[in-house]
């Protein structure tokens, strides 16, 4: 190998850096064209809205329980209701206990798969 | 005079430009060009707006001690006794929501609205779902790309002594729990 | 290969013309790599989604004592704006921060918007507008949307109105010797020379009484939006007496004059109905004859009134502003608060002349009228739709 030339390896180290800088190039457009969309699909993917909704339906029926306008069983099947239907139209496990009924302190547990919400709710 | 010696430069010469073609149309074609609707931004407007029209749909606008109940429960609760009341209120109502806009010109969506509940026709545990038809201003053909929302009602006290669900079929005389679900589209 | 003669091998100039060729060739294709890149119009849609959800669902702060609560002067300690009533409230705004936000003269487009709502390093132009249902007024600020795409927001929003008070004593009528039977409830007139009407609030019952289980939206609290203990969410209270034309009887022939002479406020921490030996209230903490800390108009004129005592003709209307009363009251949830109209009954001369008016120290059980969740005279805070548009570009 010591006999042979490397007069030119300079065209090829060229070609190379050419080539390496047009790799970092394509890198860095790919990355920002994808800001836009991972905003929207984070907004879409955080179950905001549904954990907010869920919970003032769970801490409604709370309320109506501990001021008597329902009764134990109605308020035993709102909860079947809502934990069913959380199940089957949001794909989301929703449990949640009342630790006492007045003041209302309950315990609310939401999972969807990817997020997971629990919170003990204090009635102020 | 002429030799091979120099054939080492040509060689050269002619790698470096396969490597830097090689390489441009590797770049070129890995990168692409996004449409909005690839970014799934237009989804997430349209979700926000429609959480938002039926989230204040289910917000009394006056509550007092003895009466606190929002459209939505009063749309979904005539649902049982006057279904063609409860289709045009629910319309009129959640159409203004969603179409107005503070300039002049209105927006145009559309929607589909189901109400989904838990039949307890086989019994209090049951886990059977079903859903009728609320109302809707243009029928759904499969080319649209709708977005779900939904709002949890309840339905029954204090002012409504519970719905027939599913209605017409069977008395439940007790409040429950049910799933509005709306579907929304931009034409 | 390096020598003096001055030659290069033919070899080397195929060589690199070859590579010459390729590398000028590719990069004139590199800039349709840049096609469908504009950095910063990508992310206009989310600012404006971050823009719509700041305004729309954040109460602001500093959050206590509110933002819309501090002086024209420090502005620099307002840290971001936020419409909304409380954290637990989103979509629910009050009408004090709209007003504030939407204050041209006192916060710059874009530099004031831009470092408390928009955010960002980037100078995005944007454009911040809201109407209410039913209205043809929309507040903006911003620059006029462009033809061209930009990013948007729309939230549905409703807005807490302040609750009121109106008092109509247009079919007042006096049987002789007895007290009006047909009056609005719990208020008593009577034959002196020198009348007060009260109002009180009561605060530990407005807090904890309130309707849809004490729900921030439909809550009286005046007492707010600087008040202890965390209380925010407050609004202003508005009190309207009309008719008030048909009270006097002139029975001396003479018609009576009346005078608003001063607004008192007096404090109490604890109810004493009367007729148990104590005062209910003690004071004034606050004896004005300078109404402007209040907004009071007499009579339907359309600038306040600056400088008591004034005559009063037909009607008043007294507006509380939101937190006024939370000084009074020391920040204490547990005050009552009286607010206390003096009124001078007079000839034409100047000299005091008894007559009928309306006084309410002998309402039962404390000596004033009491603004609270019952009342049927009271309108209760209810919520007006409006819609709310974030435009970035």
């Amino acid at each position: 190998m010591a006999g042979l030339s490397d007069d030119a390896q300079w065209i090829v180290m060229m070609g190379f850096v050419v080539s390496l800088s047009f790799f970092f190039l394509a890198l860095l457009l790919n990355q920002s064209t994808v800001v836009g969309q991972t905003t929207a699909e984070s907004v879409l993917d955080f179950p905001k809205n549904d954990i907010r909704d869920v919970r003032s339906v769970m801490i409604q029926s709370a309320e109506l329980n501990a001021t008597g306008q329902i009764t134990g069983g109605q308020y035993a099947t709102i909860q079947n209701d809502i934990q069913t239907l959380s199940l089957s139209e949001k794909k989301a496990v929703v449990q949640y206990q009342i630790i006492n009924t007045n003041p209302v302190w309950l315990s609310i547990h939401y999972n969807n798969g990817v997020t997971s919400y629990n919170e003990t709710y204090v009635s102020p | 005079m002429v030799n091979d010696l120099g054939q080492l430069f040509t060689i050269e010469g002619v790698a470096a430009s396969m490597i830097m073609l090689f390489t441009t149309y590797l770049v070129l074609g890995a990168t692409t060009v996004y449409t909005p609707g690839d970014s799934h931004i237009s989804d997430m407007q349209l979700e926000q707006i429609g959480t938002d029209a039926l989230n204040m749909m289910n917000t009394p606008s006056n509550c007092t001690s003895t009466s606190c109940v929002s459209t939505l429960q009063q749309i979904v609760s005539e649902t049982d006794t006057n279904l063609s009341a409860a289709n045009s209120t629910f319309n009129m109502i959640f159409l203004n929501y969603v179409n107005n806009r503070t300039e002049s010109m209105s927006d145009n969506l559309h929607y589909e609205a189901n109400i989904t509940f838990r039949d307890t026709t086989d019994g209090p545990n049951s886990t059977t779902i079903s859903s009728y038809y609320l109302a809707s201003n243009r029928n759904l053909n499969g080319v649209e790309h709708p977005v779900r929302v939904t709002e949890w009602v309840i339905i029954g006290p204090p002012n409504f002594p519970g719905i027939i669900l599913p209605p017409g079929a069977h008395y439940i005389a007790q409040p429950r729990a049910v799933l509005v679900e709306v579907l929304l589209w931009r034409d | 290969m390096i020598d003096d003669a001055g030659n290069l091998s033919i070899d080397f100039l195929v060589g690199f013309t070859i590579f010459m060729i390729t590398l000028i060739y590719v990069a004139t294709l590199i800039p349709t790599l840049f096609i469908g890149l504009k950095s910063n119009s990508i992310d206009y849609d989310a600012v404006a989604y971050r823009t719509g959800v700041i305004l729309a669902e954040d109460p602001g702060m500093p959050y206590n004592p509110s933002w819309e609560t501090l002086p024209n002067t420090s502005d620099s300690d307002i840290l971001r704006f936020g419409l909304a009533l409380s954290k637990d409230t989103p979509n629910i705004l009050t009408p004090e921060k709209i007003t504030r936000f939407f204050c041209t003269s006192e916060f710059v487009y874009p530099s004031d918007y831009q470092t408390r709502a928009v955010f960002g390093d980037y100078p995005y132009q944007f454009n911040i507008s809201l109407q209410m249902a039913g209205s043809n007024v929309t507040q903006s600020i911003g620059d006029v949307l462009p033809d061209q795409d930009y990013g948007y927001s729309r939230r549905v929003i409703k807005v807490k109105e302040h609750s009121n008070a109106t008092l109509d004593f247009s079919n007042f009528n006096v049987i002789s010797g007895q007290p009006a039977s047909n009056l609005p409830l719990g208020i008593y007139t009577q034959n002196a020379t020198n009348q007060a009407f009260s109002v009180y609030f009561n605060y530990s019952y407005l807090l904890t009484s309130g309707p849809g289980y004490n729900n921030l939206a439909y809550q009286i609290n005046p007492l707010a939006p600087s008040g202890a203990n965390g209380i925010i969410g407050g609004e202003g209270a508005l009190i309207n007496l009309t008719g008030l034309q048909y009270l006097p009887q002139n029975t001396g022939g003479v018609d009576t004059t009346v005078n608003l002479s001063s607004i008192s406020i007096y404090k109490s921490q604890s109810e004493a109905p009367i007729g148990t030996g104590q005062l209910p209230f003690v004071g004034p903490e606050l004896n004005s004859t300078n109404p402007t800390q209040f907004l009071l108009y007499i009579d339907g004129n359309t600038t306040p009134v600056t400088q008591l005592p004034y005559p009063v003709g037909s009607n008043i209307s007294l507006f509380i502003p939101p937190g006024l009363l939370s000084f009074m009251g020391g920040g204490d949830s547990s005050t009552l608060l009286n607010i206390t109209m003096q009124f001078n009954l007079t000839d034409g001369n100047g000299n005091p002349q008894s007559d009928w008016y309306l006084n309410s120290t002998q309402v039962m059980p404390d000596g004033a009228f009491e603004y609270n969740y019952t009342n049927p005279n009271i309108t209760q805070p209810q919520l007006v739709d409006g819609v709310m548009d974030v435009a970035v570009w």
